[in-house]
């Protein structure tokens, strides 16, 4: 039973991961993508655009570290 | 001048793709090419050399359990001694990773101390090189400070440079390439510690600007019954941000690791420490000190 359950965590911890980096994927692409419109539209306003970016991004992503801590504890923990 | 760089660059890269192809030759059977001197003579030989990748990670992120499996201690860097004390206070299961961490903190708290008093000492009217370099990052978060909490408030700006310093100089001590050298940041406590009193200093500021019964009315709003759910969104701010940063440092880490062990440490390992260490550290403590700093924009202006 011992290491039906350990291959139940890994397969687990792959579908988590694999799922859980849809989203932020998305995201930040999306973010990225009209980024380039807003400083193509308004190049004096780079840095700060860029700014804004990486942070909204950095938000975005934490979805994806979350199924990241998942993963992890579905692989050391059990 | 130019000449003699040329042939020092000529000779690395000979260098470098000797090492490569010694890699590539040595590296698929198992064994590894030593050099070395042995008692005033040249030696190269060619010797048997496993390394389990499973028991790495498990030695280095889980040095707990590595002591359960073992029963024989992975290699402590830094004072023997002082690992003996922390044995006594913590016992024997927790010493090894506090002793870790609390070593690297001191490390990086020795660092953070010695630069702002070497700072301290060259501060003229006509700003030398450091003094400029602290002053256009104190003038960047100003600005900041100034954008989110408004003119009269700019007294907060010492507490967002110094939370950003900390965990960029935490996030930066794992590219030192000396063994034993780990980020305070990949262990949760210290990310969760910064995150509580991030909170903390938000809700304290807010009885003190607001005042409590303002405050308190704070939570039944919109509706009177959906204070709960504002109450578990404050405790939520805490976690997401330490589970932030804690997790692109953990992530970080372990990718670096198992990559790097892929390739047998040839090269590469240099461009994940450009990524993973450099440029995920920067961008995360930038994150979490503007997060820190929106949070308390948010609870203390109207």
């Amino acid at each position: 039973m011992e290491f039906i359950a350990r291959a139940a965590a890994l397969l687990g911890a792959g579908i988590c991961m694999g799922i859980g980096a849809l989203g932020p994927g998305v995201g930040e692409g999306f973010v990225a993508g009209k980024a380039c419109e807003g400083i193509a539209r308004s190049p004096e306003n780079a840095s700060l655009i860029t700014r804004t970016m990486l942070v909204g991004q950095a938000v975005s992503e934490s979805t994806g570290i979350y199924s990241l801590v998942i993963a992890l504890l579905l692989i050391f923990s059990t | 001048m130019a000449e003699k760089r040329i042939a020092t660059r000529k000779l690395l890269l000979v260098l470098l793709v000797l090492e490569i192809m010694l890699v590539l030759v040595s590296g698929g059977l198992n064994r590894a090419l030593q050099i070395g001197f042995e008692n005033g003579r040249f030696y190269l030989r060619n010797v048997e050399k496993t390394y389990d990748l499973q028991k790495k990670i498990t030695e280095d992120f889980q040095p707990d359990r590595y002591l359960q499996e073992e029963d024989e201690l992975p290699e402590i860097y830094g004072s023997e001694r002082l690992y003996n004390f922390f044995r006594e206070v913590f016992g024997e299961k927790n010493a090894l990773s506090s002793f870790q961490l609390l070593r690297m903190l001191f490390i990086v708290n020795c660092i953070l101390i010695s630069i702002s008093l070497l700072v301290r000492r060259h501060l003229f009217k006509k700003p030398s090189k450091p003094q400029v370099l602290f002053e256009l990052l104190y003038k960047f978060f100003e600005d900041f400070v100034k954008d989110t909490l408004g003119e009269e408030r700019v007294n907060f700006t010492p507490y967002v440079v110094t939370l950003f310093i900390f965990i960029w100089t935490c996030n930066m001590i794992g590219i030192v390439p000396i063994p034993g050298f780990i980020e305070p940041t990949r262990n949760l406590n210290v990310p969760l510690g910064l995150g509580i009193m991030a909170v903390s200093l938000v809700h304290i500021l807010g009885i003190r600007i607001k005042g409590f019964w303002k405050w308190f009315k704070g939570f039944f709003e919109p509706l009177p019954f959906l204070a709960p759910l504002n109450m578990v969104g404050e405790l939520s701010k805490a976690v997401s941000i330490s589970f932030r940063l804690f997790g692109n440092i953990l992530g970080g880490a372990i990718i670096m690791l198992v990559v790097s062990s892929l390739v047998k440490f040839v090269v590469l390992p240099i461009g994940l420490n450009l990524f993973f260490g450099i440029f995920v550290g920067t961008i995360q403590s930038f994150v979490f000190t503007m997060l820190a700093l929106t949070y308390i924009g948010a609870e203390i202006t109207e």
